[in-house]
């Protein structure tokens, strides 16, 4: 197939064999701690450099043909690059991490026909996983492996396994880290896994109901104003995904869930004001309200409806907003007790 | 409710009003054609034909609200759309313009223009049209809506292309895209129930947007069905169950349904079912005997019979249209790509409301490098030479100001352009 010798892609060029075995033999012995450190690493990237270009090609390379470029991947599960790359890459230099990212989503992209091979392969390996997400752990490598996470969550059956995985509930942690840029990272991964492939994440939310929403509770309670915030935005939009008509049917009916909103419509913050108003819109618009809903908000009427008419009145030009708010004041202030009560 | 902005329309000196054709002024003499230039060129009984060319093609710049209105890009049974540039933030826009009093006309028009306006609010979705704006116009009883600019619609490129059909890899690129934004839409609620390659616009960058909401439908977040019991989307596209006048049926299932037969289109460029008339018509979907074109292969083959399946149960989901083998599959492309139609000659599909801006601003010159530079650009950009652009040599410090914005704007429309 591959003519070793034809001239293909300029004269310095390697084949995937050798160069597979180069950068592994380099990463084994960073791994070991047999060199120095700097020379060690200084092996590495130059090997990931190598690798890089090959796949990606460079200003006066053409990346390699699909058949080259397939056999580099087949190396690279062959010697379980992909998870040895990642186990290192504290150790790895700052260029390095970045080329090790770029050469993971690379090879993850890859395609044969209707197939994704190196998908294939990380379901098989699914420690790669584990450790990417591991990643956030450790600052130095975190926005680097986040990256490479969400490369990953694009393909369902890898955010499968991230999901139904224990250390999905590390998210829970790392989104209130208190390093804004990591805790942001890890919130968009969190939220990719949680809405990218909607009937999964239904399924995965009503399996696993109770420990999920029981660790939710724990982010709408953060002291983290932004956390506080994103995750309260997040479960809107979850609750009012058609999809998961079920777990919102659930979350509607659990009346500690009502005071929870209504707390947060009183927050001091104006924005999490709003954001509880989109969730606690849903509680009033049910058309079943069950009993235990249906008495919190009776007891509550009247403030509610005070409450609500005051309720941001400098929105005037969201139309959609006031719309609603109108239509909540007006099913509120009919509310009756159930036939049964009377 | 739709907003109800206060209406500001500035009309520009020369200004005329947008629903007149702008060639209508084509031998009117124009207000600036100063003694000087005549004085200087020594010519006062014959023209020069450029000249006259130039003059006659002048163009009344006009603006509504913060809009700088250009060219006209298509027309519809419900008024014009013609080509805008938002002068605040110079980003280029699509104006869909209406009057009362031909909604009127057409059945359900006000309540589709308003549920239309109502549902695209609250939708944000890369494959979903945008609105931008609305602005009303009491006095004249028209409406402006504004939609994020599209260069055309799969339609248009369709019936310009060479067996009225796409190359497989380009319809994957453009059913994938669809698929994507109706996930977004069911995901929602929503049900477009006119989904067909008319209602597919597409950017200068290739990017598939859902548009004419008109006849869409909310469902109730609380329905679990999602039942439907209205439509009034185009025949050619409505499954069988609508055929065949059932009173209730599953939402979005009809979407599928016609995705699917927008996908037998951009593929075969025919329809799965034809008839002289909508009784004929409905009367071939309802029996639903389906026949593939021998040259469609599998994969596609069986994604387009699962998508046309008479029973709406047995019809694919979306999820098993996105997990279909030739849903996945990347497509290399193997055939020549079919290409926007151009407009009105210009296959760049270059920003046309500049001619208005230079002719609003031609008595002004550019003094410095950069601006003229620019001018002769813009020349070399026109299509056909159908307009040419004053070059005047007048400094004048007062409308400096404006100078900018024009900078930014060239700059911007070279950037738009399609290498």
């Amino acid at each position: 197939m591959l003519a070793g010798n034809m001239p293909l892609f300029g004269k310095s060029q390697k084949n995937p064999v050798e160069v597979v075995k180069q950068i592994k033999e380099a990463v084994v012995a960073l791994e070991k701690g047999d060199k120095k450190l700097e020379k060690a690493q200084e092996d590495v990237s130059k090997n990931l450099l190598v690798i890089k270009n090959l796949l990606y090609g460079t200003a006066d390379t053409e990346p390699l043909s699909d058949i080259v470029v397939a056999q580099l991947a087949q190396e690279m599960y062959n010697n379980n690059l992909l998870l040895m790359l990642v186990q290192n890459l504290t150790k790895i230099d700052f260029e390095g991490k970045k080329d090790v990212a770029q050469v993971f989503n690379n090879v993850l992209r890859r395609q044969l026909g209707s197939r994704s091979p190196t998908v294939e392969h990380i379901c098989a390996k699914s420690e790669i996983l584990f450790t990417l997400i591991a990643g956030y752990e450790h600052q130095e490598i975190a926005l680097n492996c986040g990256t490479m996470l969400r490369e990953c969550a694009r393909y369902e059956a890898l955010a499968k396994i991230m999901l139904y995985s224990k250390e999905f509930f590390n998210f829970f942690r790392y989104v209130e880290v208190s390093t804004f840029d990591i805790a942001s990272d890890a919130f968009s991964t969190f939220k990719e896994l949680l809405t990218r492939h909607k009937p999964l994440c239904a399924e995965f939310l009503e399996i696993n109901y109770d420990k999920v929403f029981t660790h939710y509770q724990q982010l709408l309670n953060s002291e983290n104003y932004v956390t506080r915030r994103q995750s309260l935005k997040l479960l809107g939009e979850l609750l009012l995904d058609r999809h998961n008509f079920t777990v919102m049917t659930r979350y509607i009916s659990n009346p500690d869930n009502l005071k929870l909103m209504m707390n947060m419509l009183k927050e001091k913050s104006r924005n999490i004001q709003f954001e509880a108003f989109h969730v606690f819109k849903v509680f009033v618009a049910n058309p079943n309200k069950p009993k235990p809903i249906l008495d919190i908000l009776l007891r509550n009427q009247d403030k509610l409806v005070e409450f609500l008419t005051r309720f941001h009145t400098e929105r005037s030009e969201d139309e959609q907003f006031n719309d609603e708010k109108a239509y909540l004041i007006k099913q509120i202030k009919e509310l009756k007790p159930t036939t049964s009560d009377q | 409710m739709m907003e109800q902005r206060e209406f500001d329309e500035d009309v520009m000196p020369s200004a005329i009003d947008d629903d007149d054709d702008v060639f209508k002024d084509l031998l009117n003499v124009p207000a600036d054609w100063s003694a000087n230039d005549c004085l200087s060129t020594g010519i006062f009984n014959s023209f020069d034909p450029n000249e006259v060319v130039y003059r006659a093609q002048k163009k009344p710049c006009k603006t509504v609200g913060k809009y700088v209105m250009g060219d006209l890009l298509g027309e519809g049974s419900y008024g014009k759309v013609k080509e805008v540039l938002d002068s605040e933030t110079l980003v280029r826009c699509a104006a869909k313009i209406l009057k009362k009093k031909k909604l009127k006309r057409i059945p359900n028009g006000e309540k589709n223009v308003l549920n239309e306006i109502q549902l695209l609010k609250t939708l944000r979705h890369l494959n979903v049209i945008e609105l931008v704006d609305v602005i009303v116009n009491e006095e004249k009883e028209k409406m402006y809506i504004l939609l994020e600019y599209c260069v055309g619609g799969l339609q248009d490129m369709l019936e310009h292309s060479p067996g009225s059909k796409f190359p497989c890899w380009q319809a994957h690129n453009y059913f994938s895209q669809l698929i994507n934004g109706l996930e977004y839409l069911h995901s929602r609620g929503i049900i477009h129930k006119d989904i067909k390659p008319g209602n597919l616009l597409l950017t200068l960058d290739e990017t598939l947007k859902i548009s004419d909401f008109g006849t869409a439908e909310a469902l109730s977040p609380f329905d679990p069905e999602g039942i439907c019991a209205s439509s009034q989307g185009s025949p050619a596209f409505q499954p069988p169950e609508i055929a065949n006048g059932a009173d209730e049926y599953s939402g979005f299932k009809i979407d599928i349904w016609s995705s699917g037969v927008t996908l037998y289109n951009l593929v075969t460029g025919e329809y799965p079912f034809e008839g002289d008339n909508v009784y004929r018509l409905f009367e071939a979907i309802g029996k639903c005997n389906i026949q593939i074109p021998g040259f469609v292969t599998e994969p596609l083959r069986s994604l387009l019979v699962g998508m046309l399946k008479k029973d709406p149960k047995k019809r694919f989901t979306l999820r098993t249209i996105q997990t279909h083998p030739w849903f996945v599959c990347r497509h290399p492309r193997t055939s020549e790509k079919v290409p926007f139609p151009p407009l009105r000659g210009d296959f760049m599909h270059n920003m046309t409301v500049l001619p208005y801006l230079f002719n609003y601003h031609s008595c002004e010159t550019p003094s410095d490098n950069e601006e003229e530079y620019i001018t002769e650009q813009l020349i070399k950009d026109r299509p056909n030479g159908s307009t040419s652009v004053p070059i005047d040599d007048v400094n004048d410090p007062s409308k400096q100001p404006w100078h900018k914005p024009i900078v930014c704007n060239v700059k911007k429309m070279a950037s738009c352009r399609l290498s």
